[in-house]
């Protein structure tokens, strides 16, 4: 028992160490040399322990959650990259523990560029059909006045929404995905076009309280630009719902899958797992997929529904039912 | 610190206000009185959760400012805790809510945010309620680890356990959720960020935080209550790391990393 104590307290120190390391220098933190051995004396110890404890045998819910225990340890290692590592060279299986794959509309792709910036290749294709983004609705246009007064109006084409009498109105005149204005001709027309790029811009008017009329155009990148003369700061915001790639898989130049891959809706194919992870923020031509690998993933998820279930078991019901009480009072006088 | 003049703000202040009288109510022995007051106080916090869900269109637990709301309906946890653990500190509860909506009310701001992509997720509600349910408990716990420190026992006729056994049974209810909320945030990050385990401050000080309470459930299986004073110092150990996972994580520069949107000031 002294001995889990202290791998226990151990584990808590490190765990404390990792958290000021940052996510990436804790990752490399935990998966080196010596805390893989740490690793394996954890699992080593707590099997021994299962020996050891008549106990932990004799009661079911005792046992579930050291087994689930050593499940989550044993299928994060499997799973791991020195796990992958080590599966190649004894067993010969050749899979990509992690990595990312960067697909143009239109086409499809099998290379993934691994964590250790080795291009290395899948069994099959990803083609990408379509990228694109969603919004929240309504959008919203910002007003902020010199003085601090502050406004919030709903983007809606036609709208148009009266200030103050200091500030008159303003209407909603355009809405625009990617604003451009041609260089070509002598006519400079503001159009919406429909090529690679991404530049949403809105098209209001000002009307002040004496009549005067004035076009402005308020760019989603450019939040609260003004000019020395403005009275007004404009702000054209969009909050993002959702990132969404239509996936297709490729299999001998048959498409055998399909999905329409969203935060929180990856899509599981041959062993792996492909995330929406970034894309192209310049003009939305290109996704980046996290693709990982599922080995280990069903121990570690078995590990946590036994630890689940045993903690459960034995804390609820064991501990505080009716009898469980008597069996608490009885422990407590006993000790 | 800023006053909040919103219906929001004014909820949270009636809440708050209801209980603290609750809590005067019932160190002036008014303990019918007291209990009303205390009821009426969780009807507020129910109301102004329920306000703030209209308002931001999804369960709000986004942010410490709703998860502070969530936190001040302690109500059900104590009634729970007295008629079912036969565990007191009923007082200490109404104090623990005026607490906990204390940042919500001065503190937090409560600018209404749209769920962003990761948050969309069926784990979001079930991985959020549990830990404020194990948050709770533990919180009470450390409560009664206090008492024992103190010695302060329950009075005879009052049907209790005394602090220690109180510390104990409170771990044994908060600790399986605690493991949930690990658990929940797991596969969920796996199917949000593509993997279980991230390696990020809030990951590796939620672990801190359920080994400290694994440390602690196996000292008292070790020996029992032959050591109160460092059972209740390991269970006061629990809520502070807790603390810190809660709070010092998400609102420091120290610890940047994916649970960083939980940080609203």
């Amino acid at each position: 028992m002294w001995a889990a104590m202290a791998l226990i307290t151990l584990l808590f120190f490190l765990s404390v160490y990792g958290a000021f390391l940052g996510p990436k220098r804790a990752k490399e933190f935990f998966n080196s040399i010596p805390l893989t051995v740490f690793w394996l004396v954890f699992i080593i110890l707590l099997i021994a322990g299962i020996g050891l404890f008549r106990r932990l045998i004799r009661k079911p819910a005792l046992l579930l959650i050291h087994a689930g225990c050593i499940f989550v340890f044993a299928g994060a290692l499997w799973g791991s990259v020195k796990g992958h590592t080590l599966r190649q060279k004894l067993l010969g299986i050749d899979k990509i523990p992690s990595g990312f794959m960067q697909i143009y509309e239109g086409h499809s792709d099998n290379r993934v560029i691994s964590q250790d910036e080795q291009i290395r290749e899948l069994p099959f294709s990803i083609g990408l059909k379509d990228f694109r983004i969603e919004h929240y609705k309504p959008e919203y246009l910002y007003i902020q006045s010199r003085q601090g007064d502050y406004w919030r109006c709903p983007v809606e084409i036609g709208a148009e929404y009266f200030l103050s009498p200091e500030y008159g109105m303003i209407k909603i005149i355009r809405v625009f995905e990617n604003f451009k204005i041609p260089m070509q001709g002598k006519n400079r027309i503001a159009v919406d076009d429909p090529g690679p790029g991404s530049n949403p811009a809105l098209e209001i008017q000002i009307v002040s309280p004496n009549g005067e009329s004035t076009t402005r155009y308020v760019f989603e990148h450019l939040p609260g630009h003004m000019h020395p003369g403005d009275e007004l700061s404009l702000t054209y915001q969009r909050v993002i719902s959702e990132y969404i790639s239509e996936l297709q898989v490729v299999r001998n130049g048959k498409v055998v899958a399909e999905k329409d891959i969203q935060v929180n809706h990856p899509l599981r194919y041959g062993g792996y797992h492909f995330y929406q992870q970034d894309y192209d923020r310049q003009a939305g031509r290109y996704t980046i997929l996290e693709v990982t690998s599922d080995s280990g993933l069903t121990c570690v998820y078995a590990g946590y529904m036994m630890l689940c279930i045993g903690l459960c078991w034995h804390f609820w019901i064991n501990k505080l039912s009716g009898k469980g009480k008597q069996i608490l009072k009885a422990e407590a006088k006993g000790k | 610190m800023e006053i909040k003049y919103t219906i929001q703000g004014l909820l949270i202040y009636i809440t708050i206000a209801l209980y603290l009288l609750a809590l005067f109510a019932s160190i002036f022995r008014l303990k019918k009185f007291g209990h009303l007051l205390y009821f009426l106080g969780f009807i507020a916090a129910v109301v102004s959760f329920g306000y703030r869900w209209y308002h931001v269109r999804h369960v709000p637990m986004q942010n410490l400012f709703e998860v502070f709301l969530c936190l001040g309906m302690i109500y059900p946890v104590s009634l729970f805790s007295r008629y079912v653990l036969r565990i007191g500190g009923q007082t200490a509860d109404m104090l623990i809510g005026a607490v906990v909506l204390f940042p919500a009310g001065f503190i937090f701001s409560a600018n209404p945010l749209k769920l962003p992509p990761a948050l969309q997720s069926w784990l979001f509600v079930p991985h959020v309620t549990v830990y404020v349910l194990s948050y709770i408990f533990m919180a009470k716990a450390a409560f009664h680890a206090v008492l024992q420190l103190l010695g302060k026992n329950p009075r005879s006729g009052d049907n209790l356990l005394p602090p220690e056994e109180a510390t104990y049974r409170l771990t044994c209810v908060g600790f399986p959720l605690l493991t949930m909320g690990l658990v929940l945030g797991s596969v969920w990050g796996k199917r949000a960020w593509g993997d279980y385990w991230g390696w990020d401050p809030k990951e590796l000080w939620s672990l801190a935080s359920w080994l400290v309470y694994v440390g602690y459930l196996h000292f008292r299986y070790m020996f029992g209550k032959k050591h109160p004073r460092i059972n209740s110092i390991w269970a006061i150990a629990g809520i502070t790391v807790i603390v810190v996972t809660l709070l010092w994580v998400n609102l420091s520069r120290f610890f940047p990393g994916l649970h960083s949107y939980g940080a609203t000031m």
